[in-house]
C-alpha cells in the first residue's frame, strides 16, 4: 500500500471509552396502530434490535439497556431485574433446542434479543383493552428518571476513585447517552418531571437523542436541545434502521468529530400547570416560577401558596396603553453635527460657537 | 524498540484476498470491525451498511466537522487498508462481502430480523455450543487457574525463573522463532532476546496477541490455511466464558490448532481426543480493545487473568526514586530487575532505587521509557492511586529525560519537494501537507519542504494543475 495515510500520527491510541445507550421506547399501542401501515411495531422493534447489536459491536464493554415507556407505567426490558419465568424458560428453549442455530448468533445479542422479546411480549399481554381507552399519552417522565437512575448506577461505579479522590488518571467512566423513540404526541400532562430530568441530564451531561417517528412534543425538543442531544424527526419513518444506524449510532466522544444532523428552530415555549396547556405568553409566579396561563384564583400560587399581587399586572392583555413622551431637545450638539438641517439646532447654537 | 513485536495490527498488512475470504465468517466480520476499526471508521461503517447504494465520498467526509479532518483521513485510510470499503470514482461502498456478512452478524440470521436481501446462513461462526453435560464440571475459577498457569509458565521460562509447570515444546520454538528468545549454538539453553524484554513489559493482551501472530506465521509454513486459523482465533474472542463449545464442527486444521492452543492457556480441553474444549478467558478477551480491558472492564469484573491474580497492584514509587514492590513472584521481580536496581529482598517485599544507569541499561536492551512507566503505573499499589497523579512526576519525567538523552538525532526518510513556482504555490502546497499530517519541515524563503509521503501531495497537484488549466480553457472560452 503506498497510498500516503495520516495513520503514523496517531500511533498512540485514540482514548475510546465503552458507552453505555439507554434506549426508551415508546411503546403506546394507540400510536403506533396509526403507523402500522407504513412501520408496524414488529418491524421497528427488529430494527432497533439490531440497532441495539450494531452499538454492542462497536466495543466489548459497551452497555445497552431497554426502557418501554408504555401507556401507565415505564419499565425495563433489558435488562430485567426480576428474571420472570418467561424470559429463562425461553432463553432456556432457544439454546436447547437447536445449538447449530445457536451458533449462528452472537451470544450477547442474542441474550438481549430473547429477553427483549420475551419481556416485550409480557408487557403487551398485560395490557388490557380497558386501559387503552383514551390512553393517548406515554409514560415518558417514569421513563425517562428509570433511565437516568441506571446511567447513574453504571456510571456511578466506574467513578468511585473520583468520588474517593482516587487516581484519576485511571479512572474511565463511560459515556453515556440515552435515545427516545417516540411515536406519541402531547407530554403536556408530565412537564414538570420531564423538565426535572431533562435538568438532571444536563447537569450529568448524558445527551437525550430524539428520534420522532409520530407525533409531535414540544418538550423533547427542548430536551435533546438543553442536553445537546440530536432531535430528528422521521421523513420516511419506514426508514428507521437506516436513521438508527446512520444519526444516532455515534458515541458522545465521536459526535464531537461529526456534524450534527441539523436541528431546525426549537420550540421553548412551556406548559401552564394550572391547565397544561402549551402558552406563548403566560404568568410566572415571583416566587417559585410556576407558570399558569391565567392568574390563579384568588391569586394565590397553586404550587407554593404565595400570595400574589396581581394589582401590579394592572390590565394586562388589554389594549397597550400609549403613554405619549414629550421630546426632549437636544441641548448640545457637538460642532461637526450641528449644521445639520434641523432648525432648532441652528437656533440655539450657531456653528462654531460653543453652546455653554 | 518494541516495533519489533507484531501485534495484532500486523493483519492489515494481509492481501486483500485473505480479507476477502476473512470476511466470509460474519462472527470474523464482527470481531475485525469491534478490534481494528477507530470508532469513526466504525460510524461510517454503519452508515453505509443498510445503504444499498454507493454513497458519494464527498458525502461522507461532509458528515466530518472541518476541524477533524485528519481524523477522518485516517478513518478512511484504515477502512480502505482493510478492504471494508470500495471505490468507485469516488463513489464508496461497502465490500459485498463484509456487508452481508457483518449482517448476519448483527442479526444472526432471524428470520424475522431480516430485511431486504439477506438470506440465512448457517455459518456457525460462532462456535457451537455442547449441550450435554461434562462428566467433570468445569468452573470458571477452574479455567482462569488454568489460563494464568499456562500462560505464567511461558513468561516464567522466558525469564528462565524455575517454575513446575514448563512449557511444552511447541510453545519454545514459537518463542526462538519469533525472536523473542535465542539460542546460542544448537542444544544450549535458550536465552531471552531484547524483544523478549520488551514483550514482558507488554499487557496481557498485547502479548497474548503477539503470541499468536507468530503462531499465525508458524502455521503458514506447516501449511495450515492461514485463514482457517485467523478465523478461528477470531471466534474465540466470541465465544463465552465457562461454556463448552464442541469440536466436531471444527475444520482439520482448527482441530490440529487446538493442541497448541491449549498450551498457551488460551483454551482448555481434558484430553486431547475429547469432543469439546473451553475457551479460557484469554481467547474471550482477544478481541476485546486492548486500551478498554484494563481500565474500563476492572469494574465489570471481567479483569485479565493477570491482573485480577496480582491484585490490584504492588508497586510503590517515592519521589526520590526508591521503588518497593510487595511481591515475591519470581517473574515480577524478574521484570522489576530489567530497569530497578534491587537492593534488599524480604519474604513479601524487594525494595530498590531507580537511578541513570538501570534505566539506561533497560533503554540498551530496547525497553522504551513509555513501557517503564505504563509498567509501573498499571502496577501501582492501591496506595499510590489515592493520588490525584498516580506516580510522582519528578521521576516520570526524569525517567523521560533520561530516554531522551540517548536520542539527540532522529531520522526520518521522506522526500524534499523543491523549486516552486511561487511563494503562493509553496504556502498552499505547504498547508496541505501539514493538514496530511505529513510536513516534517518547510523554510518559506528557500520554497522547500520535507515530507514523509508524497503520492497523496502529488496527487493534490496534479488534480490542481488540471483544474487550473481548464479554467484557462474556460476563461479563453
Amino acid at each position: 500500500m503506498d497510498t500516503v495515510d495520516a495513520s503514523v500520527h496517531y500511533s498512540q491510541a485514540i482514548d475510546e471509552k465503552p458507552s453505555l445507550l439507554v434506549l426508551i421506547l415508546d411503546t403506546n399501542p394507540y400510536a403506533w396502530s396509526t403507523l402500522s401501515a407504513t412501520l408496524p411495531l414488529e418491524r421497528a422493534l427488529a430494527s432497533i434490535l439490531i440497532f441495539l447489536n450494531a452499538h454492542l459491536a462497536f466495543s466489548h464493554a459497551n452497555r445497552v439497556a431497554v426502557i418501554a415507556s408504555h401507556t401507565k407505567s415505564a419499565r425495563f426490558l433489558y435488562p430485567t431485574t426480576t428474571t420472570t419465568t418467561t424470559t429463562t424458560a425461553a432463553a432456556a428453549a432457544s439454546g436447547s433446542e437447536d445449538p447449530l442455530r445457536d451458533a449462528n448468533k452472537y451470544r450477547q445479542f442474542r441474550i438481549i434479543e430473547d429477553q427483549v422479546q420475551a419481556s416485550f411480549a409480557e408487557l403487551m399481554n398485560q395490557t388490557t383493552a380497558g386501559e387503552l381507552v383514551d390512553a393517548k399519552e406515554t409514560m415518558m417522565a417514569g421513563a425517562l428518571g428509570l433511565a437516568l437512575g441506571y446511567v447513574n448506577r453504571l456510571v456511578r461505579v466506574d467513578d468511585g476513585g473520583v468520588l474517593g479522590a482516587g487516581a484519576a488518571g485511571e479512572v474511565t467512566s463511560m459515556n453515556a447517552r440515552i435515545l427516545v423513540i417516540s411515536v406519541s404526541g402531547d407530554l403536556a400532562e408530565q412537564y414538570v418531571p420531564v423538565m426535572n430530568s431533562i435538568f438532571a441530564a444536563q447537569r450529568k451531561k448524558i445527551p437525550i437523542d430524539i428520534c420522532k417517528v409520530a407525533g409531535e412534543t414540544v418538550f423533547l425538543q427542548q430536551a435533546s436541545d438543553t442536553t445537546r442531544g440530536i432531535y430528528m424527526q422521521l421523513e420516511h419513518p419506514e426508514n428507521l434502521l437506516q436513521y438508527l444506524m446512520m444519526c444516532f449510532i455515534p458515541d458522545t466522544a465521536t459526535r464531537r468529530h461529526l456534524v450534527p444532523p441539523t436541528q431546525i428552530n426549537v420550540d421553548f415555549r412551556a406548559a401552564c400547570f394550572c391547565h397544561k396547556n402549551v402558552v406563548d405568553i403566560g404568568f410566572v409566579c415571583s416566587i417559585c416560577l410556576s407558570i399558569f396561563c391565567t392568574p390563579p384564583e384568588g391569586a394565590i400560587c397553586t404550587t407554593c401558596n404565595t400570595k400574589l399581587d396581581i394589582s401590579a399586572l394592572g390590565n394586562f392583555g388589554g389594549n397597550p396603553a400609549v403613554v405619549l413622551t414629550k421630546k426632549k431637545k437636544t441641548k448640545k450638539l457637538k460642532q461637526s453635527k450641528a449644521t445639520s438641517f434641523s432648525n432648532e439646532a441652528s437656533a440655539t447654537s450657531t456653528p462654531g460657537t460653543p453652546a455653554s | 524498540m518494541s516495533g519489533n513485536i507484531r501485534g495484532f495490527g500486523y493483519l492489515e498488512s494481509l492481501p486483500p484476498v485473505t480479507f476477502r475470504r476473512l470476511y466470509q465468517q460474519p462472527a470474523t466480520a464482527l470481531a475485525i470491525f469491534r478490534r481494528m476499526l477507530p470508532n469513526l471508521a466504525k460510524t461510517i461503517v454503519t452508515t453505509l451498511l443498510y445503504n444499498e447504494t454507493p454513497v458519494a465520498l464527498g458525502d461522507l467526509e461532509a458528515l466530518v466537522r472541518p476541524e477533524s479532518y485528519r481524523l477522518a483521513c485516517y478513518a478512511f485510510s484504515k477502512l480502505r487498508r482493510l478492504h471494508i470499503i470500495t471505490e468507485n470514482n469516488l463513489d464508496v461502498s461497502l465490500d459485498p462481502v463484509f456487508k452481508k456478512n457483518f449482517r448476519l452478524a448483527l442479526t444472526g440470521g432471524h428470520v424475522w430480523l431480516l430485511s431486504g436481501g439477506d438470506n440465512r446462513g448457517d455459518h456457525h461462526s460462532f462456535g457451537v455450543p455442547c449441550n450435554t453435560e461434562d462428566k467433570k464440571k468445569i468452573t470458571v475459577q477452574f479455567l482462569d487457574d488454568y489460563a494464568t498457569r499456562q500462560f505464567e509458565a511461558i513468561l516464567h521460562y522466558m525469564v528462565g525463573t524455575h517454575n513446575e509447570v514448563k512449557p511444552s515444546k511447541g510453545v519454545i520454538t514459537l518463542l526462538t522463532k519469533g525472536g523473542l528468545m535465542e539460542r546460542h549454538g544448537a542444544g544450549s539453553v535458550a536465552t531471552i532476546t531484547k524483544n523478549g524484554f520488551s514483550f514482558l513489559l507488554q499487557d496481557g493482551n498485547p502479548q497474548i496477541w503477539a503470541l499468536l501472530i507468530q503462531y499465525l506465521e508458524m502455521s503458514e509454513e506447516l501449511g495450515m490455511e492461514q485463514t482457517d486459523v485467523l478465523h478461528f482465533l477470531l471466534m474465540l474472542g466470541s465465544l463465552e466464558l465457562g461454556q463448552a463449545y464442541s469440536v466436531n464442527t471444527l475444520t482439520e486444521t482448527q482441530k490440529l490448532m487446538l493442541a497448541d492452543l491449549r498450551d498457551y492457556g488460551v483454551v482448555y480441553q481434558r484430553k486431547s481426543s475429547s469432543d469439546r474444549f473451553y475457551p479460557t478467558r484469554l481467547a474471550t478477551t482477544l478481541t476485546s480493545e486492548s486500551g478498554g480491558l484494563r481500565s474500563a472492564s476492572a469494574s465489570m469484573s471481567s479483569a485479565m487473568v493477570k491482573d485480577a491474580e496480582e491484585g490490584k497492584g504492588f508497586i510503590i514509587l517515592e519521589t526520590n526514586y526508591r521503588v518497593y514492590a510487595y511481591t515475591d513472584s519470581p517473574l515480577q521481580i524478574a521484570v522489576l530487575n530489567l530497569f530497578v536496581k534491587l537492593s534488599t529482598r524480604y519474604p513479601n517485599l524487594v525494595s530498590g532505587r531507580i537511578s541513570r544507569r538501570s534505566i539506561q541499561e533497560a533503554i540498551k536492551m530496547g525497553i522504551t521509557a513509555d513501557q517503564v512507566i505504563d509498567y509501573l503505573s498499571a502496577h501501582a499499589h492501591p496506595q499510590m492511586r489515592k493520588s490525584l497523579v498516580t506516580l510522582p512526576p519528578t521521576v516520570v519525567d526524569q525517567i523521560r529525560l533520561w530516554q531522551i538523552e540517548g536520542e539527540r538525532m532522529r531520522t526520518t526518510t521522506g522526500f524534499l519537494f523543491k523549486d516552486f513556482h511561487s511563494t503562493q504555490e509553496f504556502e498552499e502546497v505547504a498547508k496541505y501537507a501539514e493538514e496530511l499530517g505529513v510536513l516534517k519541515w518547510k523554510k518559506p524563503a528557500r520554497r522547500c519542504m520535507f515530507v514523509t509521503r508524497h503520492e497523496q501531495i502529488a496527487d493534490w497537484l496534479k488534480r490542481r494543475a488540471s483544474a487550473q488549466q481548464q479554467q484557462l480553457k474556460k476563461a479563453a472560452a
